[in-house]
């Protein structure tokens, strides 16, 4: 047979290679999936693979420097993220068992196993499980046909990812990935990152090429691979025994190490320690191409030195995907035991059912109360007995009067109560801290919707249904009423709008939200959880927008909001006026990830906000 | 796209005498006697910044043109051609499709033979010019043999990425294989073709 007419994949093509690591590529949006024409065999990648670490030695050993950035095709975001990471961050309890996202998981160091899972009935492949040692990552690639999860399932280091033979190679698309890296020098890659795989087999040589696409940090797609041999037996090490410690004794809780936007002391020592341009490090996308040399033998370091801090200019919006559904239909999530949550109405509804009537955490915006209803009577044949306001933001409070109208709380009929009060336990109890009910009274809510159990104590506490219900008050939060409520036996906690996985958290000053309460609040969200696996799972948490989460989210969103109101207290420190601060963009290397220019929060509201706050608590 | 300092082999498996191969290094004396085209040899060209084009020069010769280096590398399929000795050597060209079932010892199991299902291009490379690995004086002899694999993956969105993962083994200078894997992106049309000259430096 004539060589070409076995062509296969290689054409007549041109091929553009990529530079300096040579690892990497680009294109457009990765997301679905072609059909093959039809299915490729399986191929066995079972066994014992060792990373070939020929290349990139330094990244994936004792990692890069600060600064070194070439060759990923990061945006103004990306960059400043970085240059603004200390890597001290990794000392704070909830980083310390930080596992490695999937991308990067394939490059650490350390061995890998493949294993294949197949029904025993009929030998059709299920799944492929791949368990790395360092952090001791462990994949799953479905390989049955099953979907990916909604937008609003949690998000994992590993991701949720499907695969399929095509050609000679094992494809692989992984979502719902958690923030993490894309180079442990503080590069990051957001929790919008999506990953597509080609993991190909030449004998003991196997290769895994990966393609991030990230919005939120990324121009361009960043490709890479990664080479593995094949080992002859178990070695026997696969564990990465972690707990977090205490690492600096002492330390205020609300310290995020973490250097002001182009101020990282470390920014140019890359570039002069090999004696190369600074812009080598930090163009992104161009650094990706041949024609990069001739750029970097043309731009001066004061030129390239402009990159290092936001550049001038109105900030860029979120590219994250809004995970909450717009259908008008309310969907339920389980998470945890009979803990559920219900999306759809404007802000996240949690639902907690049993014997008892269904305890639930806050009423949506109020448009889809009787949907509400409707998906709280699947899941329990009892009417509802206790409603908490987590606040009294109409995204909390919203459906009230219709949710209380259909419940009612027996705890109350027949009791003392029921002398004082003809309608005793006559809908359900709402319960909330008194300021809730001071604010609600003040914006004139509804009679049959406002608290009838309030509570000014820091603790409100009930066993409801099996579960150990605490409902914690957080002192000048977003507001001055906020509380989060923790179902202790689901080990669930929802969060109120103190956090939210979709934008900035809306402070309100003149209802008695502060920056400083927010931070401790996320604080002490924190001190409540404890993570299942490296660093994640285990306590989960319902935002009041966005998609559930466990204590990575959280961490992530603290951390944020520290080193905002860090930039934003030095620069009140030396004298700046609001204007200034919103001119220095405070928040650049967050627009892209929670940033709004339109809409009920926008990111000037939120920095005036920080600003006020701030401005406040100096006096 | 940066010139690595004298003697950074890092991650590369020298053995002693490649690594005195390569504090021998001198870029000059390269240019001088016109061996300023060491690194652009089969076992690294594809890890310079640059472009590749391939075409099917006939029925059975794949030409790959690199306008690094202004480089050509031929991949017979079949017998071997040429004597080599040159920068490129001399590369035989396969294709490795492991959709192949194989039935040595067994019974009443079928043979698939190939699928249409791709594969991957298997070249493998011998009787290279000594070269450079990299381009700071990493040695690799005339004694060194490269596999090489070709794969296509073809994204959703209709671009397309060619792998090219490399094995080579050098008894001289290597203590181990040296593999590395290298992507490229395929292009429409010729934007940014650009051939240049050897640089030792």
């Amino acid at each position: 047979m004539k060589a070409n007419s076995m062509k296969h994949g290689l054409e007549i093509v041109l091929f553009s290679a990529a530079l300096l690591t040579q690892t990497n590529l680009f294109g457009q949006a990765a997301s679905g999936e072609r059909a093959p024409a039809r299915p490729s065999p399986a191929i066995d990648l079972s066994g014992y693979w060792s990373p070939a670490v020929n290349e990139d030695a330094l990244e994936r050993g004792g990692g890069s420097e600060i600064g070194d950035y070439a060759g990923f095709a990061i945006n103004e975001a990306g960059r400043l993220w970085a240059l603004s990471y200390d890597p001290s961050r990794v000392t704070l309890k909830h980083h310390q068992c930080d596992g490695y996202v999937a991308p990067y998981q394939m490059r650490a160091v350390g061995n890998f196993r493949f294993w294949e899972d197949r029904d025993p009935h009929n030998m059709q492949l299920v799944a492929i499980h791949i368990w790395a040692q360092t952090t001791e990552g462990f994949r799953t690639i479905w390989m049955d046909g099953r979907p990916h999860p909604p937008a609003w399932a949690p998000h994992t280091y590993q991701g949720f990812s499907t695969g399929r033979f095509v050609g000679d190679a094992l494809m692989v698309n992984t979502t719902h990935l958690k923030q993490g890296w894309l180079r442990r020098n503080g590069l990051p890659e957001s929790d919008q990152a999506t990953l597509l795989e080609f993991i190909v087999r030449h004998g003991d040589h196997l290769v895994d090429t990966t393609v991030v696409t990230d919005p939120v940090f990324l121009t361009e797609q960043e490709v890479r691979s990664d080479d593995y041999f094949r080992q002859p037996s178990d070695h026997g090490s696969w564990l990465y025994a972690c707990d977090d410690g205490e690492q600096i004794i002492g330390r205020a809780p609300d310290v995020v190490p973490n250097y002001p936007l182009g101020a990282q002391p470390y920014a140019k020592e890359y570039s002069q320690r090999y004696k190369i341009p600074l812009l080598s490090g930090i163009a992104g996308a161009p650094s990706m191409y041949p024609e990069f040399a001739a750029k970097l033998a043309t731009t001066t370091d004061a030129e390239a030195a402009a990159l290092l801090k936001p550049a001038p200019g109105p900030s860029p919006v979120s590219r994250a995907v809004d995970p909450e559904p717009l259908d008008g239909e309310i969907h339920v999530w389980p998470i945890s035991g009979n803990v559920y949550m219900l999306l759809g109405d404007g802000g996240n509804i949690v639902v907690e059912t049993g014997d008892q009537g269904p305890f639930i955490v806050d009423s949506g915006s109020g448009q889809l109360t009787d949907k509400v209803i409707e998906a709280i009577h699947k899941l329990s044949d009892k009417p509802i007995q206790f409603i908490v306001n987590t606040s009294f933001l109409p995204d909390r409070t919203g459906g009230n009067v219709k949710l209380h109208a259909a419940g009612n709380d027996p705890s109350l009929v027949g009791s003392f109560f029921s002398l004082q009060f003809r309608d005793a336990g006559a809908g359900a109890t709402i319960i909330a801290h008194q300021n809730v009910d001071t604010r609600m009274v003040e914006a004139k809510f509804p009679g049959p919707g406002l608290p009838t159990d309030t509570f000014l104590n820091d603790r409100r506490r009930k066993y409801h249904n099996g579960n150990a219900i605490e409902i914690f008050h957080e002192p000048n939060a977003i507001t001055d009423g906020d509380t989060i409520v923790h179902f202790r036996q689901a080990d669930v906690i929802a969060a109120g709008d103190i956090f939210n996985t979709t934008q900035f958290p809306f402070i309100d000053i003149k209802d008695g939200g502060s920056v400083q309460g927010e931070i401790n609040a996320l604080n002490d969200i924190l001190n409540r959880t404890v993570f299942l696996h490296e660093g994640q799972g285990g306590t989960m948490i319902v935002p009041g927008h966005g998609y559930l989460a466990d204590e990575h989210e959280v961490v992530e969103y603290r951390d944020m909001m520290v080193i905002v109101r860090d930039r934003v207290r030095a620069m009140i420190k030396n004298g700046a006026t609001l204007e200034q601060v919103k001119a220095a963009r405070v928040t650049a290397d967050y627009d892209t990830r929670y940033g709004a220019n339109t809409g009920p929060w926008t990111t000037d509201m939120f920095v005036e906000a920080v600003y006020t706050s701030l401005k406040q608590a100096a006096k | 796209m940066t010139l690595p300092p004298k003697g950074d082999a890092e991650s590369v498996p020298l053995n002693e005498q490649g690594q005195k191969a390569a504090q021998a290094w001198d870029p000059a004396k390269d240019e001088a006697s016109g061996q300023q085209c060491k690194a652009y040899g089969a076992a690294a060209i594809v890890r310079r910044p640059g472009r590749m084009h391939i075409t099917w020069q006939d029925d059975n010769t794949l030409k790959v043109e690199f306008d690094a280096g202004t480089q050509t590398r031929i991949f017979h399929f079949g017998a071997p051609e040429g004597k080599g000795g040159d920068w490129q050597g001399v590369s035989v060209a396969n294709w490795d499709v492991p959709g192949t079932i194989m039935t040595r010892g067994s019974f009443g199991l079928q043979t698939f033979g190939p699928l249409d299902r791709g594969g991957a291009l298997k070249v493998v490379t011998t009787k290279m010019k000594a070269g450079y690995l990299r381009k700071n004086g990493i040695p690799y002899s005339e004694n060194a043999v490269m596999n090489e694999y070709f794969d296509r993956f073809d994204l959703p969105n209709g671009d397309s990425l060619l792998l090219v993962a490399t094995e080579v083994t050098d008894p001289m200078y290597l203590s181990a294989p040296f593999w590395t894997s290298t992507h490229f992106k395929k292009q429409n049309d010729s934007t940014g073709w650009n051939p240049s000259s050897c640089s030792a430096k």
